[in-house]
């Protein structure tokens, strides 16, 4: 599914990751784990720029166009599996096929009072949330999410891993949360200034272990 | 560096050579004319400044023309004294004459007394020339000339009004205004009007340049005739450049015969004229509305 | 199911309100091309760009120095008398009376200024820099409103206000200043221009001249100079050479005619005053002389002044959408963006009285000229504008292409600026509307222009006074507009 071989990175002349060797098996649920500037965000990138065909994305800023509804956000997923007129008209009067689908994928995210709310009236969990709608509307054999559930409470956390990890067969979260991490993924990735450093089972992981990880 | 450096010395000449023109004439007082702009306005500046040069080797003083881009302007110009005589249409020399007092009509051209406008129009109207004003004229578009001109505005306007009993923005579909003579004939041939009011002399000088595609636009009527064109000199010239000095310019322009100079107006000479020649202006002016 | 319907935002509902306002306009207006071959003529003078005319190279220089001249001079007195009002723009009166200043285009107060001045230099100078000293005024003020006060807090309150300025309030502020400052001196440049159709000696005495007698080859060797002039502007305008091009700029533009104030004085008690007033007729007269003017005049005048304006509005508004991708990195590659650029810069340098007229000449005089001139230049202002604020929004790395990015992603982040931009410009277009019916449209401009080529300056007066409150009405209306729909603008959008 992936397969990366001695991959270096730079960023304005500053390397950000270091002879990156990585397999991903399909449904493989993987977390990527390190401190910020570890360069989790810049692996998940790399991953994208490589196999970009079917991959949904939950990126770190969301990417949301907060003049637009939620509806339309969500909607944004599949904008390029229909004609442009069919998504202009969208824009005018939403269709009911989508209206049905998105409604339905925002009731599992306990979003669907909010269904027609500009995204730019919404809080930062709910923003996070709706961008999560917004690739499981988008669907595909990939997922590549940064920190999908960084600003939402840890009972939505859940539901919000559950609903992705039930949606994708092949799941790369970047996670600052070691127990989530643990509990949802199969498989954890370690990285430090650019590099792995661990790579382990998730059964074999115990969350102290990756303690060291943020450790100064 | 260089740039700026090549500019300055550009700009600084440039300046000294406008400065140096500000201060040339400043001995005598110099007499200043102007006239209507009422053709071929690119080359106004050509079209007089001979005649300027032949006053002032008249008069002996320094004679300088001003162009002028409308026919008001040159009124209010007149009127500021800026100007002191000019070359007016009919109805611009009543205007200025209205408002400055003591200001004379002094000569006029010899075509100016039996004067005459045009009615043409583009050949897609098929319109044929008529003793009578042809009435198949309306509902189609037409342009004046200058808002403030006689020949091209006050008397067709007057003699189509009174041919049709009604004003010309109900006969016409469209009403516009050219600018000035030779722009007429120039938007009936292209079409851009299907009929113009124009000066016979401009239409006249138009056809013999081979200005003028008989097969695009024609003449179609004749207005009766009018006065028009006339200098007119303001009432205080005298107590500038002494007395008989309006005397002396109605005699050096009554005794221009140079034909070169002559066709720029273009008349075949120059005759008396006075005031109470142009009442018959003023009434029509007064009668369709144009001065109170 | 949702119970609710999609509700669309307000800037939707007032964008189609305003839609509907210029379709129902478009009934009424007159848009036809009325010449007879107007293609032909078209052709004709874009050809003639190949070859274009510079033989009486002497005028054009000329010219061409009276322009900038006028251009510099104006602004610099502009800036001088409008920073002294931005210091007491917060007293209502200076409030009020830049607004009405502004209110009136350079145009007439051309006209204004050529019955009391004559040829005098001073019509042109003043014609500029009276309204441009309110636009200064105005944002001046502004600028100083939104400046960074910090520094200010930090001065030990006794030292006087004049130090104060000068060490802590100007330094901050000087960039703004002088952005705006030279900003307006380009569109001076297109000012000074334009009022050589009214008969001052710059570029557009020639260029109207030219056009009036159809040499399209001389127009163009006039519009070729002028375009290189805006486009090298920032090479031959440098801070250094100013005072160098201020101590010349009077020498260019004078001239032997002298001012009376005995026509001053003339002007205001006599020209302006109503005819009834001057003859001594009673107040039923009066009545009867201002019904006339304005049921004939005033009223068909601001019907169309109005009819155009919206009308223009709103296709300035389609053409802002469709130019701004021109210069968007989200569209195009380095090479379609300059030349997006260059073409930009060729539409909005070009004046919308100088490229209606050009239209004129070439349809016939109906709207439609007018129309078409009011949104390409308007369009192409703002479309810049635009572009250069998209090319500031990153989009994600998963974004969607052509159609779906421009409607999905662009339109929606950038609408409430493009709103506002066109609200700012909604002013700028009525009184160009106005303006351009000096070109035979019958707006106000037309009434205008006709009573002063009939030289009865009291309509001519009465009727410049309700243009400038008409376009402080729709100013009025447009800040009330952009701050209901919470629109911000940058100044340099005036």
């Amino acid at each position: 599914m992936i397969f990366l071989k001695s991959e270096n990175v730079s960023y304005q002349n500053i390397k950000t990751l270091h002879n990156i060797e990585l397999t991903v098996k399909k449904g493989e649920k993987l977390a990527l784990i390190g401190h910020s500037g570890s360069g989790k965000s810049t692996l998940l990138k790399l991953i994208y720029e490589r196999y970009s065909d079917n991959t949904a994305l939950v990126p770190q800023d969301y990417g949301l166009v907060n003049h637009l509804s939620v509806y339309h956000n969500v909607y944004m997923g599949q904008l390029n599996q229909n004609s442009t007129w069919y998504n202009i008209v969208n824009l005018v009067r939403p269709w009911q096929k989508p209206l049905e689908r998105i409604s339905i994928i925002l009731s599992q995210l306990q979003l669907e009072d909010y269904l027609f709310r500009p995204v730019g009236q919404l809080s930062g969990g709910q923003k996070q949330r709706v961008a999560v709608a917004r690739s499981l509307f988008q669907g595909g054999n990939l997922l590549l999410a940064d920190e999908p559930v960084s600003s939402v409470d840890e009972k939505q956390s859940q539901v919000v891993l559950r609903q992705l990890c039930n949606h994708f067969s092949t799941v790369v979260l970047a996670m600052h949360d070691t127990q989530l991490a643990l509990a949802f993924c199969d498989r954890i990735i370690g990285l430090e200034k650019g590099k792995i450093v661990l790579d382990q089972p998730s059964h074999k992981l115990a969350s102290q272990d990756l303690l060291a990880l943020y450790a100064e | 560096m260089k740039k700026t450096i090549i500019l300055s010395t550009l700009l600084i000449l440039f300046s000294l050579i406008s400065s140096t023109t500000l201060v040339a004439a400043d001995t005598q007082k110099t007499l200043v004319f102007s006239a209507i702009p009422d053709q071929d306005e690119t080359r106004l500046k050509q079209r007089f400044s001979g005649m300027a040069d032949y006053l002032s080797k008249k008069l002996n003083i320094p004679v300088k023309y001003v162009p002028v881009k409308s026919y008001s302007a040159v009124v209010t110009a007149f009127r500021n004294n800026q100007v002191q005589l000019a070359w007016f249409g009919g109805l611009s020399g009543v205007q200025a004459r209205l408002r400055v007092t003591d200001s004379q009509a002094i000569a006029q051209g010899i075509e100016d007394t039996q004067f005459h406008s045009y009615i043409i129009a583009h050949h897609s109207t098929g319109l044929k020339k008529g003793d009578d004003l042809p009435k198949g004229i309306a509902g189609k578009t037409f342009t004046f000339g200058s808002k403030g001109s006689t020949s091209g505005r006050l008397m067709p306007q007057f003699y189509i009004e009174k041919a049709f009993n009604k004003k010309t923005d109900a006969i016409f579909k469209r009403v516009g205004f050219s600018g000035n003579h030779s722009r007429t004939i120039a938007l009936v041939q292209t079409g851009a009007y299907q009929i113009g009011a124009v000066n016979f002399k401009v239409w006249d000088k138009a056809l013999k340049d081979g200005k003028v595609d008989l097969e695009k636009v024609s003449v179609i009527w004749k207005t009766p005739a009018y006065p028009d064109y006339q200098w007119t000199i303001r009432g205080d010239v005298d107590a500038s450049w002494g007395e008989g000095f309006s005397k002396k310019v109605q005699a050096a322009l009554l005794d221009l015969k140079d034909e070169a100079l002559l066709s720029k107006f273009p008349r075949s000479g120059f005759i008396k004229a006075e005031n109470s020649d142009y009442q018959p202006i003023v009434d029509t002016a007064k009668s369709i509305g144009l001065i109170d | 199911m949702p119970s609710k319907p999609y509700k669309h935002s307000a800037a939707w509902n007032v964008s189609w309100v305003f839609i509907f306002i210029a379709v129902g306009s478009l009934f009424v207006a007159d848009i036809e091309i009325s010449t007879f071959e107007p293609w032909g003529e078209l052709s004709r003078f874009f050809l003639a760009i190949f070859s274009p005319d510079w033989t009486h190279y002497k005028d054009i220089g000329d010219a061409i120095l009276q322009t900038l001249a006028f251009a510099i001079l104006g602004v610099v007195f502009g800036c001088v008398v409008g920073f002294a009002l931005a210091l007491v723009f917060h007293w209502r009166l200076v409030r009020t009376i830049c607004a009405l200043v502004r209110a009136v285009h350079e145009l007439f107060w051309a006209l204004i200024f050529l019955q009391i001045f004559g040829l005098h230099p001073l019509t042109g100078l003043l014609a500029i820099g009276l309204p441009y000293a309110a636009t200064f005024a105005k944002i001046y003020a502004e600028i100083l409103e939104e400046g960074d006060k910090s520094a200010l807090q930090a001065v030990d309150p006794k030292t006087s206000v004049i130090s104060v300025f000068f060490y802590a309030r100007l330094p901050d502020l000087w960039v703004h200043f002088k952005t705006y400052t030279l900003y307006r001196l380009e569109c001076a440049l297109r000012s000074s221009t334009v009022l050589g159709f009214v008969g001052l000696p710059t570029v557009g005495y020639l260029l109207s001249s030219a056009f009036l007698e159809g040499n399209y080859t001389e127009v163009w060797g006039l519009l070729l100079l002028f375009y290189l002039i805006i486009a090298t502007i920032r090479y031959w305008l440098r801070p250094k050479l100013l005072p160098f091009y201020i101590l010349v700029s009077p020498f260019i533009i004078a001239n032997d005619s002298e001012i009376s104030s005995e026509n001053m004085v003339r002007f205001f008690t006599e020209d302006i005053i109503p005819t009834p007033i001057r003859n001594g007729e009673g107040l039923v007269e009066l009545g009867q002389w201002f019904n006339e003017l304005f049921l004939t005049q005033a009223l068909p005048g601001i019907a169309n002044t109005l009819i155009l304006t919206q009308i223009a509005l709103v296709i300035t508004a389609i053409l802002t959408l469709l130019f701004f991708p021109l210069i968007s990195s989200h569209f195009f590659k380095q090479t379609g963006q300059t030349m997006g650029h260059t073409f930009l810069v060729i539409v909005r340098s070009t004046p919308e009285y100088i490229l209606a007229y050009i239209l004129l000449q070439l349809w016939g005089p109906s709207m439609l000229p007018a129309i078409i001139a009011l949104a390409m230049h308007n369009g192409a202002i703002i479309g810049h504008l635009i572009g250069r604020y998209s090319n500031e929004i990153t989009l994600r790395i998963d974004t969607v292409k052509g159609g779906n990015r421009y409607f999905y992603e662009l339109l929606p982040r950038l609408y409430g600026q493009f709103l506002a931009f066109l609200f700012y410009r909604w002013e700028i277009i009525l009184r160009e509307s106005a303006i351009l019916g000096i070109l035979g449209i019958a707006t106000l401009g037309f009434y205008i222009d006709s009573a002063i080529q009939d030289l009865r300056l009291d309509k001519a007066i009465i009727l410049i006074v309700i243009t400038a409150l008409l376009n402080v009405v729709v100013d009025s209306i447009s800040r009330r507009l952009r701050s209901r729909l919470r629109l911000k603008t940058a100044v340099e959008c005036s």
